[in-house]
């Protein structure tokens, strides 16, 4: 695999960031774009462009058809069992609350228990709290150890005779940990429990087989997967999206409309209400299509190398404290400088072109339980080089100077 | 960009020793901020005098260089002001962070406008800029008691 050539593939990389080559290390909060994906949005709604699923006029049944082949790519790339099985959303985010809201109105009764971890985003704890609010169900947080991480041990120390559902991250954006779904699938069935998986991490950088993870329901953000922005998709269970309710009402997703009845569409039309993201879906096949050619194995492997390295860079680098320590870890990289606050880290970083993120990235309660307001990180994708994170550490030292330290 | 005008030394120097990082004992007038996008957080303390007058200002939280350093200065250079005073200094501060090329107010002497300009180089970071204006926008709220927690957004 060649890397150079695969940035190549990015058009961003031609540009010059403030008279700086790009280090772009913010791929865990959105990727860069390969042209491929970029051409096809331009080129549909050049030579393509119509709303898909009502008319019956030629272009109308064109783009039907290309909407409708991504959501086969993304069937097949994710091994589930039936296409429609596939629900596109205007993100993960909409993704989590619609598994939230619907089964909300269905299924979970006040009492019930979720569990969810210390390492969640906010997209997969907020939601749950509009739940405790309504319906008054509990919401109990699994712990991470010293290293960072979920174990499957923690998990059963956790679920109670009242737990029904278990939502957690694939992989967490801070401390990088790869979760043990597939295991904690197995023991959430074993005791009747729902399990939903928060993919945003999981879905750009592992191999994903919802088969073989038997999770109920999977949230995947298209744009921190080499897609358009504005996009995600749900895969959840045919059994459970066939009983639950649908989300939002709209055209699309209705089967017949009364005065005083309405019935509604099949899967997965009765989630897809109104106008979607079209353009954004047909663009999203490429970057399925530039995974595939890549190969999911080759991007584990380089993103592996990748944050070995930079790990053993960073802990050899005085006074930076990384974050988290799991055996089975992504491509995430975070660490504070003692007498450094990441938002001074973030903004000397930017002077070299060193892109990273600086924040709670969204995990207030993780920060909490580590104590720090904040935190510096530093992800990688498929177009990192070793070169990227010796430009970060050398970006470091340079804030380190700044500071005295 | 000029990382040097941003991080001056007068800035990383309260920034690492920030002064009045404390509760004013017997303070009479308080508020809360936090910046919802970053989470750092700020309480101001201010003690009001019988003749309405800044006899202590202090505050604690935890922020970048940029907002310890304006929290710092800010709570140093408000004693001895009135409220009326205050609230056109902190017009002024937000003004010459926002667009003004210079600080304008007649409640302000050469020293303390020198002070302020230090933080003058925020202009060029927008991201950054609500760092420098946290403490200002919350001692605004400490003077006029809002109950509510102030958020910046810029």
């Amino acid at each position: 695999m060649n890397i150079d050539q695969i940035k190549k593939e990015f058009p961003i990389f031609d540009e010059k960031i403030q008279n700086n080559d790009l280090v772009y290390l913010d791929s865990a909060n959105s990727s860069q774009k390969p042209k491929i994906v970029v051409d096809r949005i331009n080129e549909f709604y050049t030579k393509q462009f119509s709303n898909v699923g009502r008319s019956v006029h030629y272009l109308a049944v064109a783009a039907t058809n290309l909407y409708e082949n991504t959501r086969t790519s993304v069937q097949k790339y994710i091994n589930a069992k039936h296409k429609n099985e596939i629900v596109f959303t205007k993100g993960a985010t909409e993704a989590l609350n619609l598994v939230a809201n619907t089964l909300g109105q269905s299924y979970l009764q006040e009492g019930d228990e979720v569990l969810i971890t210390e390492l969640e985003h906010h997209s997969n704890y907020v939601p749950w709290h509009f739940l405790r609010k309504s319906k008054n169900i509990k919401i109990n947080f699994a712990e991470i150890n010293e290293e960072g991480e979920i174990t499957l041990e923690e998990i059963e120390k956790k679920i109670t005779p009242k737990t029904k559902l278990i939502s957690i991250t694939h992989l967490s954006n801070v401390t990088g940990a790869i979760l043990p779904v597939k295991e904690i699938t197995q023991l959430a069935h074993s005791k009747g429990i729902i399990v939903v998986v928060d993919g945003c991490q999981g879905a750009p950088h592992l191999k994903l087989d919802m088969q073989e993870l038997d999770c109920d329901f999977y949230a995947i953000s298209c744009h921190k997967m080499y897609g358009p922005t504005g996009l995600g998709v749900l895969y959840g269970k045919k059994k459970w999206l066939e009983e639950l309710p649908p989300y939002q009402g709209g055209g699309g997703m209705i089967n017949e409309v009364k005065k005083d009845r309405i019935s509604y569409g099949e899967l997965p039309n009765k989630y897809e209400a109104g106008t979607m993201a079209t353009a954004q879906v047909i663009a999203f096949d490429k970057s399925i299509k530039f995974l595939e050619s890549i190969g999911i194995e080759n991007v584990m492997k380089h993103e592996a190398d990748l944050v070995e390295y930079g790990q053993e860079l960073l802990q050899k680098n005085n006074s930076v404290k990384l974050i988290g320590n799991p055996k089975n870890k992504g491509g995430v990289l975070s660490f504070i400088i003692e007498g450094v606050h990441p938002h001074d880290i973030a903004t000397i970083l930017d002077e070299d072109g060193v892109a990273i993120r600086a924040g709670h990235h969204c995990c207030q309660i993780l920060h909490d339980k580590l104590n720090i307001p904040a935190s510096a990180r530093a992800s990688v994708g498929i177009y990192n080089t070793k070169e990227d994170l010796d430009q970060l550490n050398e970006s470091i030292n340079n804030c380190k100077k700044i500071f005295d330290l | 960009m000029n990382l040097k005008e941003l991080y001056q030394e007068i800035i990383l120097e309260h920034g690492k020793n920030p002064r009045n990082l404390r509760k004013t004992e017997g303070f009479n007038k308080d508020a809360k901020g936090n910046n919802p996008l970053c989470g750092d957080n700020i309480h101001v303390y201010l003690k009001l005098n019988g003749q309405k007058i800044v006899e202590d200002a202090s505050f604690e939280g935890s922020g970048c260089a940029i907002s310890m350093a304006s929290a710092s200065i800010m709570t140093d250079l408000i004693k001895g002001k009135n409220e009326h005073e205050a609230k056109e200094i902190v017009e002024d501060f937000l003004g010459m962070i926002k667009e003004n090329p210079e600080l304008k107010s007649k409640y302000l002497s050469e020293d303390e406008k020198t002070k302020l300009m230090c933080l003058s180089g925020v202009k060029q970071y927008p991201m950054r800029v609500k760092c420098a204006t946290l403490s200002w926008h919350t001692m605004v709220s400490a003077f006029d008691e809002e109950m509510e927690e102030v958020k910046t957004e810029n």
